[in-house]
C-alpha cells in the first residue's frame, strides 16, 4: 500500500515537471470540450436564426411579367435584389443561394388561368440554399393557394371544395433538432475526454519506462508489482480526474456565455457532479484498459498506435443511437460507452435516475473496471515484461 | 552470500526456426562474504540471463537460487531486500534529480527519509557525485547516469551487491573510480558480483573468477587456479584456453 503511495507520487511529480504535457492535459483538454460543443451550438443556432428571420434577397429575373407576385414576396420577407451578372453563374460559383425566374408567358397564362411558370433555381448538393429555397417554395405556394381561391370564390365555388386535405408542414431544421445533433455529441465528447484523459501518463509510465529502461530496476526492488501497477494506474486517474473537473467546470462557465443553453442541458452545480460521478467508471476503465494494453508494447510509439483505434470505441453507442434510438432499458446500464452515454443523456436533460440504475450502473462500470486492473497486474507478472530490448 | 546450483533457463524461439535457445544451462557457482566474484564471458554466453535469475527477475527452470542462506524461489521479496542490483538496463528518471531517484527506490524498500538522507550522503561521497547530485538527470554522462542508477541500487544497504558490467560506457577515470568503490564494498565484509566481458578488468579486480561460454560454465576458481588448470601463465591465454576461442574477450 505505500509502495503504492510512493510509485503514485513519483509519478505525478514527473508530470509537474513537465510544464507542456500538464498544460495539454489540464488546459488545453479542458478547454477544447466545452469551446467545441459551445462553438457548435452558436454557430448552428444563429445560422438558422439568420436563415429563417432575417429578410431574404434574391434575384427574381423577369419580375415585370408578375408585379403583384414580387409585391407579395416582399410583404413575406423575401426581397428582390438586382444581380449584376448571370443568375445561373451567380448560384455555380455559391455567391447566391437561390433565384426566382418568371417565366416568359407568365403573364399570357395568368390572363388566361393556366398555371404560369414560376421557377426556383438553385443547387440542390448545397445545404446552404436548403432553407431559403425552402422559404421561397413555401412562400409562392401560399401565393398560389391564395389566388386560386380567390378565382374560385369569383366563380362561386367554396374554395374548400378544392382543399381536400389541410397538410401541415413541420420544418426539420429547427433550431432544435440543430441542436439536439449537438448535444448528442456531448456526452461523447465527455465520454471520450474521460476514457483518454489519463492516456498520456499510462503509457509514458508504462510502455515509456520500458523503452528508457527503467522498468527493469523498478521490478529489482521488493515492491510488488501490484503495487507498482496501481500506483501507476492512480496517479493516471488522478490526472484525468482533475482533467475532468476541469472541463465539467468549463462547460459550466462556457453555458453562461451561450444564451439559452439553460433551456437545453441542465448545467447545475448538482448535475455537474452527477456527471463527474458518472464518468469515474468510464475513466477508470480507461485508464486500466490502456495500461493493460501499453504494459505489452515495447515502446511509446506502439502503444500510442492503439490509441486510434481506442478513440472510436466511445463513437460506437452514440452513432448507434443517432442512427436507430432504441428505449432505455435497465441491461444497457451494463454495456460500457452506451450506459455511460444514457447515464449522461439522462442528467443533461434532467430526467431522474433511479436508484436501481445507479446501482447497475456502478455495479457494471466498477466491475468492468476491476477487471481490467486485474488484467493489467497480471500483465506486469509477466517475465518478458522486465527486458527491454 | 550467494549460492546457484544448476541453472537452466531456455526461451522461445523466434521466426521460421521454433527451436528453443538455450541460454543458460547448468550453471552454478557460489559468490562469498567478503569477496568479488566475477562472471567473464564474452558477448551472449548468458551472464545477463544468470544475473536476472540471481536478482528474481526471472525464474530458473531448474535449479535453486540461495541468498544468505534463503530460497529465493521461497520468497523473492526477502531475496530482493538482501540484494542490491545494477542491472543491464540502467535508465533513471530524467525529470527527477539524482537525489529524487535514489530517494524513490529507497522508498520503495520501505526505508524511512532519515536513514535514506544519511545513505544518501555516504554513497554520493563515496560515488563522487555530490556536484551533481541535485540536478534533473535529463543531459547527465553516462558515467553520472550510472553512479545514480548504483546509489539507487545500494539505498538500502544490501548485504549482496550484483552488478551487470558496471563499467559499461565509462572512461577510464570513472572506471577507475568505480573499481575502487567495489573494493570498498568488498571490504565492508559484502558480497559482490559482477559480470564483465573484459578480461583485464577481472583480473584487477576478483578474488574469485567464473568464466561462462554457450551458456554454461567453462572453469571456475582463484585467478591462480585458472592458470593453473589452463597451463598458462599469462591470464589472458589461460582465459582463451578455457573458453575455446578468443571470440568477444576483448574491450
Amino acid at each position: 500500500m505505500k509502495a503504492l503511495w510512493t510509485v503514485c507520487m513519483k509519478e505525478l511529480r514527473e508530470l509537474s515537471r513537465d510544464r507542456r504535457t500538464l498544460m495539454l492535459a489540464l488546459v488545453m483538454g479542458p478547454l477544447v470540450v466545452p469551446a467545441l460543443l459551445l462553438g457548435m451550438l452558436t454557430l448552428a443556432q444563429s445560422r438558422t436564426k439568420s436563415q429563417i428571420d432575417k429578410p431574404l434577397q434574391i434575384a427574381i429575373v423577369g419580375a415585370d411579367r408578375a408585379p403583384e407576385l414580387v409585391k407579395w414576396l416582399a410583404a413575406e420577407g423575401i426581397e428582390r435584389k438586382q444581380l449584376a451578372s448571370d443568375p445561373d453563374a451567380a448560384i455555380r460559383s455559391q455567391d447566391e443561394d437561390a433565384y426566382v425566374r418568371i417565366g416568359d408567358d407568365f403573364g399570357k397564362d395568368w390572363q388566361a388561368g393556366n398555371p404560369a411558370l414560376v421557377e426556383i433555381v438553385h443547387d440542390s448538393t448545397r445545404q446552404d440554399s436548403a432553407i431559403p429555397v425552402k422559404r421561397i417554395e413555401n412562400a409562392l405556394q401560399r401565393y398560389g393557394q391564395q389566388v386560386g381561391a380567390l378565382r374560385l370564390l369569383a366563380r362561386g365555388i367554396n374554395p374548400a371544395v378544392a382543399a381536400p386535405l389541410s397538410v401541415a408542414h413541420k420544418d426539420l431544421s429547427t433550431p432544435e433538432a440543430r441542436r439536439g445533433m449537438v448535444m448528442a455529441f456531448l456526452p461523447y465528447l465527455l465520454i471520450l475526454s474521460a476514457f483518454v484523459g489519463g492516456a498520456y501518463l499510462i503509457i509514458d509510465t508504462t510502455a515509456g519506462e520500458r523503452e528508457r529502461q527503467s522498468l527493469e530496476p523498478l521490478l529489482a526492488t521488493p515492491a510488488s508489482r501490484g503495487a507498482i501497477v496501481s500506483g501507476k494506474i492512480v496517479a493516471a486517474s488522478l490526472v484525468g480526474l482533475a482533467t475532468l473537473l476541469l472541463t465539467l467546470l468549463a462547460l459550466k462557465v462556457g453555458a453562461q456565455f451561450v444564451p439559452g443553453i439553460g433551456k437545453m442541458m441542465d448545467v447545475r452545480m448538482l448535475a455537474i457532479a452527477k456527471m463527474l460521478l458518472i464518468l469515474l467508471p468510464m475513466l477508470f476503465i480507461g485508464t486500466a484498459l490502456l495500461t493493460f494494453i501499453a504494459a505489452g508494447a515495447k515502446s511509446v510509439k506502439e502503444a500510442q498506435s492503439y490509441m486510434s483505434m481506442l478513440m472510436l470505441l466511445p463513437i460506437v453507442p452514440t452513432v448507434m443511437l443517432m442512427v436507430s434510438p432504441i428505449r432505455t432499458q435497465l441491461w444497457q446500464y451494463t454495456v460500457p460507452f452506451l450506459a455511460q452515454n444514457q447515464m449522461l443523456m439522462k442528467v443533461i436533460r434532467s430526467e431522474p435516475v433511479e436508484a436501481l440504475e445507479w446501482a447497475v450502473y456502478f455495479g457494471a462500470g466498477f466491475g468492468v473496471a476491476a477487471l481490467l486492473w486485474f488484467a493489467a497486474t497480471r500483465r506486469y507478472r509477466q517475465e518478458r515484461l522486465a527486458i527491454s530490448t | 552470500m550467494i549460492t546457484a546450483e544448476h541453472l537452466r533457463k531456455t526461451f522461445p524461439g523466434k521466426g521460421k526456426d521454433k527451436t528453443p535457445v538455450v541460454a543458460v544451462d547448468d550453471v552454478g557457482f557460489e559468490a562469498r562474504d567478503g569477496e568479488i566474484t566475477g562472471l567473464l564471458g564474452p558477448n551472449g554466453a548468458g551472464k545477463t540471463t544468470t544475473l536476472r535469475m540471481l536478482y528474481s527477475l526471472m525464474a530458473p527452470e531448474s535449479g535453486r537460487i540461495m541468498v544468505d542462506g534463503r530460497d529465493v524461489a521461497a520468497d523473492p521479496v526477502a531475496a530482493r531486500r538482501a540484494l542490491g542490483v545494477l542491472p543491464d538496463a540502467r535508465g533513471v528518471y530524467k525529470r527527477l534529480t539524482a537525489r529524487e531517484n535514489i530517494q524513490y527506490f529507497g522508498e520503495l524498500h520501505g526505508l524511512p527519509r532519515a536513514i535514506i538522507d544519511t545513505r544518501i550522503g555516504k554513497l554520493a561521497a563515496a560515488l563522487q557525485m555530490e556536484d551533481f547530485l541535485d540536478r534533473q538527470t535529463e543531459g547527465f554522462s553516462q558515467g553520472q547516469r550510472t553512479k545514480t542508477a548504483i546509489a539507487r541500487a545500494l539505498v538500502h544497504d544490501p548485504r549482496n551487491v550484483i552488478l551487470d558490467e558496471p563499467t559499461n560506457g565509462l572512461d577510464v577515470m570513472t572506471t577507475r573510480g568505480l573499481r575502487g568503490f567495489l573494493k570498498d564494498l568488498r571490504a565492508e565484509g559484502r558480497c559482490v558480483i559482477f559480470s564483465s566481458h573484459i578480461m583485464q578488468e577481472v583480473a584487477a579486480l576478483c578474488d574469485r573468477i567464473v568464466v561462462i561460454a554457450h551458456g554454461r560454465v567453462a572453469a571456475q576458481g582463484t585467478p591462480d587456479e585458472l592458470r593453473a588448470q589452463a597451463g598458462h601463465d599469462n591470464l589472458e591465454d589461460a582465459f582463451v584456453t578455457l573458453i575455446g576461442s578468443d571470440e568477444g574477450l576483448h574491450a
